[in-house]
C-alpha cells in the first residue's frame, strides 16, 4: 500500500502551479505545426493551422503534386495563406514576397541566375540540393524593394557576394 | 550541423517524456549514441489484443529532411501481424509513405504504429502467410500473435500448446526461432513445417 501512494505522489507535478500550466499552453498555441517552434514570418491556412512561412513553402516544395495541409490534409496553397502582423511588426512585410530562406539548413542551395541558368552543387553522394530553397538574382525576382533604396542596393550588394562565393566554390571544386 | 529536424526531434523526445497524455505513459522514444538521425522507440501493445502486455521496439531512422520526408520506422521486436513482416519487420502504413504529413510526431507515428496493432489491415498486407491466416484462420492467427508477444515482446499470456510444440522440433535439432516460423506459417501443422524445413 505504502509503495503505490509514493508512486503516486512522485508523479503527480510538483506544486499546484496553474499560471505556468496556463502560460505554456498558450505559448503552444503560436507554435509552428512544422519545425514547432515559436512562428516566425507567420501565415495561417484557411482552415486555420498556423505555421511559418518558410516552413510551409519548404513543406509545399517537397510535395508539389499533393498540396495539402500538414494538419488536416485540406487542400492548401501559396495563394490561399494568409500572414499575420502581430503589433510591433511595423514593416508588415508579406511574407511570401521574401526569399525564404529557412534559417536552420546548413546545405548549399542551389543558385540560379537570370533566365535558364542553373547550377546546384554536390560533392560524392552528398546532394547540397536537398534543402530546396532557391536564391534568383536577376530581373525574373520580383524585387521587394524599389530601385534606388538603401534596400535595393544592399539587395544588389549581396547577390554580388553571392555570385563570387559561388565562383569561387566552383573554382574550389575544380582545383581541390 | 543543427537544423530543423535536429531541433524538432529534441523537442519531441522532451514532449514524449514529459507527456501529460495518458497514451504517454506506454511510449518511450530516446536517442541511439547521442545521433538525432537514429532512436529507439517502445510502445505497449493495445489492450484487448494478443499482443496485450507485450513491451514493442521499434528502430526509427529520421532523414535530414524531416519533417518534410517521414522517419523511416521497422520493428525490432518480432511481431506476427498482417501488416508487418515477420521477417524484416518491416511496417505497411500509409502514414509512413504517401499519406505522410509534416506536422505528425514521432509520437503520433508510435500512436498509429500501435493502433494498427489493434485494428489489422489484411487486405494491404506487408506479410502474405500472416494475412491468408488472418483472414481464413482468425482464431489461430490469435493464438499465434498471442505465443510471439510473449516469446518476443514478454507479454505474460504464455500459450502452452505452442510452446510444446516448438519444443519438439527443437529436439529435431531446429534452431528455436526458426522452428516457431515454420509452425506459425504452417498453422503449427508438425509434420507440415518439418516437410517444409527439410525440403
Ligand atoms: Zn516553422
Ligand atoms: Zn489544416
Amino acid at each position: 500500500m505504502a509503495e503505490t501512494s509514493e508512486a503516486k505522489a512522485s508523479t503527480s507535478p510538483p506544486g499546484g502551479d496553474a499560471g505556468g500550466e496556463e502560460d505554456k499552453r498558450d505559448e503552444r498555441m503560436l507554435e509552428c505545426n512544422i519545425c514547432l517552434d515559436t512562428a516566425r514570418d507567420a501565415v495561417v491556412s484557411m482552415c486555420g493551422h498556423l505555421f511559418c512561412w518558410p516552413c510551409l513553402h519548404q513543406w509545399l516544395e517537397t510535395r508539389p503534386s499533393r498540396q495539402v495541409c500538414p494538419v488536416c490534409k485540406a487542400a492548401i496553397s501559396r495563394d490561399k495563406v494568409i500572414p499575420l502582423y502581430g503589433r510591433g511588426n511595423t514593416k508588415q512585410e508579406d511574407p511570401r514576397n521574401k526569399r525564404t530562406e529557412p534559417e536552420n539548413t546548413s546545405a548549399f542551395p542551389g543558385f540560379s541566375f537570370g533566365d535558364g541558368f542553373h547550377m546546384s552543387f554536390g560533392i560524392g553522394a552528398f546532394p547540397f540540393g536537398v534543402f530546396t530553397s532557391t536564391f534568383n538574382f536577376g530581373d525574373s525576382r520580383p524585387s521587394a524593394a524599389p530601385r534606388g533604396t538603401a534596400q535595393y542596393d544592399e539587395e544588389q550588394f549581396l547577390s554580388k557576394i553571392f555570385l563570387w562565393v559561388a565562383i569561387l566554390f566552383v573554382l574550389w571544386l575544380v582545383f581541390a | 550541423m543543427f537544423n530543423i529536424a535536429a531541433k524538432r526531434i529534441i523537442k519531441e523526445i522532451k514532449e514524449v517524456i514529459n507527456g501529460d497524455q495518458v497514451e504517454d505513459a506506454a511510449l518511450k522514444l530516446e536517442l541511439v549514441n547521442d545521433n538525432w538521425m537514429d532512436l529507439r522507440g517502445e510502445f505497449k501493445g493495445p489492450p484487448d489484443t494478443p499482443y496485450e502486455g507485450g513491451a514493442f521496439k521499434l528502430e526509427i531512422k529520421v532523414p535530414e529532411t524531416y519533417p518534410f520526408n517521414p522517419p523511416k520506422v521497422r520493428f525490432m521486436t518480432n511481431v506476427w501481424h498482417p501488416n508487418v513482416s515477420s521477417v524484416t519487420g518491416a511496417i505497411c502504413l500509409d502514414i509512413l509513405k504517401d499519406q505522410w504529413a509534416a506536422a505528425l510526431t514521432l509520437r503520433t507515428v508510435m500512436l498509429s504504429i500501435q493502433s494498427l496493432l489493434a485494428a489489422a489491415e489484411p487486405n494491404d498486407p506487408q506479410d502474405a502467410v500472416v494475412a491468408t491466416q488472418y483472414k481464413e484462420n482468425p482464431e489461430l492467427f490469435a493464438k499465434t500473435a498471442k505465443h510471439w508477444t510473449n516469446i518476443y515482446a514478454g507479454g505474460p499470456n504464455h500459450v502452452w500448446e505452442f510452446n510444446r510444440k516448438v519444443e519438439v522440433l527443437i529436439d529435431m535439432g531446429i534452431e528455436e526461432h526458426k522452428a516457431r516460423v515454420a509452425l506459425s506459417t504452417n498453422d503449427w501443422d508438425i509434420e507440415k513445417a518439418t516437410e517444409h524445413l527439410f525440403s
